[in-house]
């Protein structure tokens, strides 16, 4: 298709757009539009949706404008706490992963000296053994200086607790300046 | 920086408050309602012709409309009411709305009858129709979405090349190509559609 112009296109789209046509455009003008098709197609659909425009906006049911600006802002303020929390839950993820990880660690070094963590004998004389297992090691730590057992239960259990703390509040920061 | 995180320029302050406050951007209301809902009662229906007559859908002109207004006060990038002028609003409003009617059309829907409301049909009767619903109506649907969109903006909205590109995120150059196009379709369409309605009144 051909894109063809017509000198009088710009003159007739002023007047539709100041709503002057056709009371006052020129005779020459609308006789010219008659025979133009150009122009003829301009006055035709530009006619069609203003009247078009006038009907649908009359249409038209808006709710009241607070409304939306509730929904904004609520809108708004989920997204800031989400971007709050965000940081939050990346620190407890990567707390979780070391948790994990340490636990994994701790089991394959018992496994390596002898202890077999995976049989029904062991978890059953375990719970069977915990209670007066847990007595002796207090009355050991209240008592006076710590064996050797005990000490490296305080130290592993110290160094998990200091490395959780410092790792999540690594990550937070972290990820917060980001 | 996604969208939701900061005010419209067009509502832009500072106040202390805090830090969910400020992220959230809610301060003066006052000063924000009324300017809002001044912007508001002037641009709303011209929006809701737009998304409704480029849809065929009032229903869901209704829901995009809002969803308009609600991404419009929660964009960073919008241009403010004091500075840019409510032309430049109003124009950045209906690219919103374009875009969600964009993403619309793009996403497949499969919407059995009974979940479709009974004011669809309500609307699509043929018991009252206007002389423009009679001939435009049946012209507009046999249009394509995109050229519907494009003569609205420029024959009820009176937007110019430029802006239209600006809406519709096309180049100015193609627009009027575009245009010419689909204002030379429609037009051969409602001559069409209007020589039996008026041999319909001469008999």
């Amino acid at each position: 298709m051909m894109l063809t112009s017509c000198p009088h296109e710009k003159e007739v789209r002023q007047l539709i757009a100041r709503g002057q046509w056709s009371a006052a455009s020129p005779p020459a003008l609308r006789a010219h539009v008659t025979g133009c098709r150009t122009c003829g197609d301009l006055v035709l659909v530009s006619e069609a949706f203003q009247q078009a425009r006038v009907e649908s906006a009359a249409a038209a049911r808006p709710v009241p404008p607070a409304l939306l600006l509730w929904r904004a802002q609520l809108r708004r303020r989920n997204a800031a706490m989400e971007r709050i929390t965000r940081p939050l839950l990346g620190a407890q993820i990567f707390a979780c992963a070391v948790v994990v990880f340490a636990a994994l660690g701790f089991a394959g070094f018992e496994a390596r000296s002898g202890v077999d963590w995976f049989t029904w004998n062991f978890w059953r004389d375990w719970f069977v053994e915990l209670p007066q297992a847990a007595a002796s090691q207090w009355a050991s730590l209240s008592a006076g200086p710590l064996t050797g057992s005990a000490w490296s239960w305080l130290v592993l259990g110290s160094a998990l607790a200091t490395l959780l703390l410092l790792g999540g509040a690594a990550v937070y920061f972290a990820t917060d300046k980001q | 920086m996604p969208w939701e995180f900061t005010l419209p320029n067009a509502l832009l302050h500072t106040s202390p408050g805090g830090a969910l406050e400020a992220a959230a951007g809610a301060c003066d209301p006052a000063m924000e309602n009324e300017a809002f809902a001044a912007f508001y009662s002037r641009s709303s229906r011209p929006l809701w012709a737009y998304l409704a007559r480029s849809s065929s859908d009032p229903a869901l002109a209704d829901d995009l409309m809002q969803e308009s207004y609600v991404r419009f006060l929660c964009a960073a990038g919008a241009p403010s009411l004091a500075a840019d002028g409510e032309a430049a609003a109003r124009l950045y409003l209906f690219r919103i709305a374009s875009n969600l009617l964009r993403d619309y059309w793009r996403r497949p829907r499969a919407a059995s009858i009974e979940e479709i409301p009974e004011e669809f049909f309500a609307a699509h009767g043929h018991a009252a129709q206007t002389d423009t619903q009679i001939l435009l109506e049946p012209a507009l649907r046999q249009m394509k979405p995109r050229e519907r969109q494009l003569l609205w903006l420029a024959h009820a909205e009176g937007y110019s090349h430029r802006e239209i590109a600006q809406v519709m995120g096309l180049s100015a150059a193609s627009i009027r190509l575009l245009l010419f196009r689909a204002r030379r379709k429609i037009a051969a369409l409602l001559r069409a559609s209007a020589a039996p309605e008026m041999l319909g009144r001469k008999s």
